[in-house]
């Protein structure tokens, strides 16, 4: 009986072990058949996959740390067209909730393009509205089973990082704006895209969940500190949108520099833009120049200019401060007859004099004595007709027209003398005369102060233009410049502090003819004398109160200058004095 | 033999389903530290906002507080001041995540790490 179990046992075991082996015959066999070759490239083609990925774009902060543009949450609301119970009860919550229309919705969800499993309902949705809709979700899920009819089922949410602009307006010309493709428009944003942007990385990843794979360092796009002052931006914003309205200009720009290093602390224009809403874009500008007219636009600066005729001449030893001029009220250039602003003669005056009066026929005149050659050298080493270098996108160069263009004739050497004739945007003043109040260095205007990345700060240096006229020069036109605003009570200067600058009044050519009525009103100037730290530009644009730059712009410098002072933490002169002798 | 083979393939099974948890223990990390990291960037711009130029005048004057005119402003010589500088966000101590490496045990299956010990002893 024992035996006979044993001969089972022996042939169940056998029968067992042949099925085994028949087993593993047949897996040998199948994996190396041709099919099993087929199998393993088509599995090998998706066991991986190319994935980027994207670093978060570097933020954007104000000298003082406060955050200019930065990331906000929102969010991909989409619908997984696998587990959808309730397409009515989705379309008619997002409906609602974002404003959308019930029939679209339903329409996509409904009818779907072929061949997909997801659709995107909805991008770049505030974070408040998907928080609420997954929590409707979630309430519905809870009180009725999953699956059932009224569920938001399916409905999904993705969260991404969106560019956010807290200070909304503020300093918009400067900032410029990211669309939602993550390319940047204007301003700091265009110009250092590339920067704030970073490098995607594309990584060959295993589609098998299980499979651990290397995450990639993706480094942060590049953060910027700008030199701009977050409350004197803002501070220079809010006295620009009052003297549009206290003397009736039409547009408006103020630029506040600190003269020795080009750090623009300042940039305020009349027309801003709520970056947070960038398709608003068309409502606000007319023309991609009215963005930042500050870079941008340019015009005839008028008298302003009257301040490089003047270190030109002392530079080139044409004149001295005391060399006198008898002014007749007229005077004859290239066949055209050049007048003073009031059309009266000023009978002897010194250099100051004809700085303190603004007089055209005296800036003619001394043009002429330097010589076409010499007066356009010093212009063109000024930069007027020259990109200036400025660190934001959409800088234009202006026109100076010199001997030989076809289009300048002997008479404009006297007109440009004095400011007309010649193309130029505030910035290019702003550098230009920075010569006069740096030294005679020429500083190159920016708005990036230092660069962060992976945690390390990189300050950018001052860049200096050239040296157009000598420190003496320099010196010279300054003392000049402050004596004659004070010998005429300017209503430029700023109580405590010696000031030095020049007022504007420019015709505005319509149609190749000076516009008597319409005039760009400007003042440049910068303090304290001694030592400057800042240095104010203010251009208002046809004004309607007074056309002349001293009766509007020059006010306006003077209460830019005072709340500078205060906010840049400027003592008096004469603290500064005391504080310089112990 | 077969409790030899049964020892191998539990070991390998555990190492398998050990590197599978890692895997997706990493995705899990990964997944929270972006998230955190578009918190911590939601945060600080919704602080921002909070803080911004007009939000502080508009509670500056609910406070009762007015812009100071440049009459009333006394500067007093204090030794030693220093004015201060622009802001420097430089950090030093940030972690340096591009040091890191997955180690071997958690993508080397169990007849890589095989090969690689058999090779390294100059087995063929």
């Amino acid at each position: 009986m024992r035996q006979q179990y044993v001969r089972r046992s022996q042939f169940l075991a056998g029968a067992l072990a042949l099925f085994a082996l028949a087993i593993i015959v047949q897996l040998t066999r199948i994996q190396n058949s041709p099919e099993a070759a087929i199998f393993r490239q088509q599995a090998e083609n998706y066991a991986y996959e190319w994935k980027t990925f994207y670093p978060n774009r570097g933020e954007i902060y104000d000298r003082n740390g406060r955050l200019l543009a930065g990331q906000k949450t929102v969010y991909e609301i989409g619908v997984d067209l696998n587990t959808v119970t309730d397409p009515h009860a989705i379309s008619f919550a997002v409906s609602n909730t974002l404003g959308m229309d019930y029939n679209q919705i339903m329409n996509v969800l409904q009818s779907p393009p072929e061949g997909i499993s997801y659709i995107v309902i909805a991008d770049f949705v505030e974070a408040h509205n998907a928080l609420y809709l997954q929590e409707l979700k979630k309430a519905l899920n809870d009180e009725a089973p999953t699956g059932s009819v009224g569920g938001l089922t399916g409905l999904q949410f993705k969260a991404h990082p969106q560019r956010s602009y807290p200070e909304n307006a503020l300093g918009s010309n400067i900032l410029g704006f990211v669309n939602r493709e993550g390319r940047g428009y204007f301003g700091v944003e265009e110009k250092y895209n590339d920067l704030l942007a970073g490098n995607p990385v594309q990584v060959l990843v295993p589609t098998d969940p299980n499979k651990a794979f290397e995450i990639p360092d993706v480094a942060d796009g590049t953060t910027l500190i700008l030199t701009i002052n977050r409350d004197l931006q803002a501070a220079a914003e809010d006295i620009l949108d009052d003297s549009l309205t206290e003397y009736g200009a039409t547009e408006g720009v103020i630029i506040v520099m600190d003269p020795q290093n080009g750090e623009l602390l300042a940039l305020a224009t009349s027309r801003r833009m709520d970056l947070n809403k960038f398709w608003n874009y068309d409502v606000v500008y007319n023309n991609a120049t009215d963005f930042n007219p500050v870079i941008s636009k340019t015009y005839e600066p008028g008298s302003v200019l009257k301040i490089l005729t003047m270190a030109a001449a002392l530079d080139s030893n044409t004149v001295a401060p005391s060399t006198t001029y008898l002014d007749t009220g007229s005077i004859l250039i290239g066949g055209v007859t050049i007048q003073n602003w009031d059309r009266n003669p000023w009978g002897v005056q010194n250099m100051i004099g004809c700085l303190q009066h603004s007089l055209n026929v005296c800036m003619v005149s001394i043009a002429s004595q330097m010589g076409a050659s010499t007066f356009y050298g010093y212009m063109d080493a000024f930069g007027l007709g020259h990109l200036t270098g400025v660190d934001m996108s959409g800088e234009a160069a202006g026109r100076l027209k010199i001997p030989g263009d076809s289009d300048w004739y002997p008479v404009d050497l006297g007109t440009n003398s004095f400011g007309q004739g010649v193309a130029v945007t505030p910035i290019q003043m702003m550098a230009a005369t920075s010569a006069v109040a740096n030294d005679g260095r020429m500083v190159i205007p920016h708005v990036l102060y230092a660069m962060v990345r992976e945690g390390r700060q990189y300050n950018v240096p001052a860049q200096y233009g050239g040296s157009p006229i000598s420190t003496q020069t320099a010196d010279t036109l300054s003392e000049m410049l402050a004596i004659s605003l004070e010998s005429e009570s300017s209503l430029a200067l700023v109580p405590g502090y010696r000031v030095a600058g020049k007022t504007g009044t420019a015709q505005i050519p319509v149609n190749g003819l000076y516009d008597s009525s319409e005039t760009n009103a400007s003042f440049i100037g910068w303090g304290p004398v001694d030592d400057p730290q800042f240095m104010i530009y203010v251009w208002l644009e046809k004004p309607s109160t007074s056309p002349w730059g001293s009766d509007t712009a020059a006010p306006v410098f003077s209460e830019m200058a005072q709340k500078a002072v205060i906010l840049l933490d400027i003592p008096p002169d004469t603290i500064r004095h005391q504080i310089a002798a112990q | 033999m077969v409790v030899v083979f049964a020892m191998v393939a539990a070991l390998y099974l555990n190492v398998t389903s050990r590197t599978a948890i890692a895997g997706r223990d990493i995705q899990e990390l990964t997944d929270a530290i972006a998230s955190s990291q578009q918190v911590s960037s939601d945060l600080q711009t919704q602080l921002a906002g909070l803080t911004s130029a007009a939000s502080m005048k508009d509670r500056a004057r609910e406070l009762g507080f007015r812009p100071m005119e440049p009459d009333e402003v006394e500067y007093l010589v204090v030794p030693g001041y220093v004015a201060p500088q622009p802001i420097n966000l430089s950090s030093s101590a940030l972690p340096q995540l591009s040091a890191l490496t997955i180690p071997p045990e958690y993508n080397q299956s169990l007849l890589d790490w095989l090969d690689e010990n058999f090779s390294s002893r100059g087995i063929q």
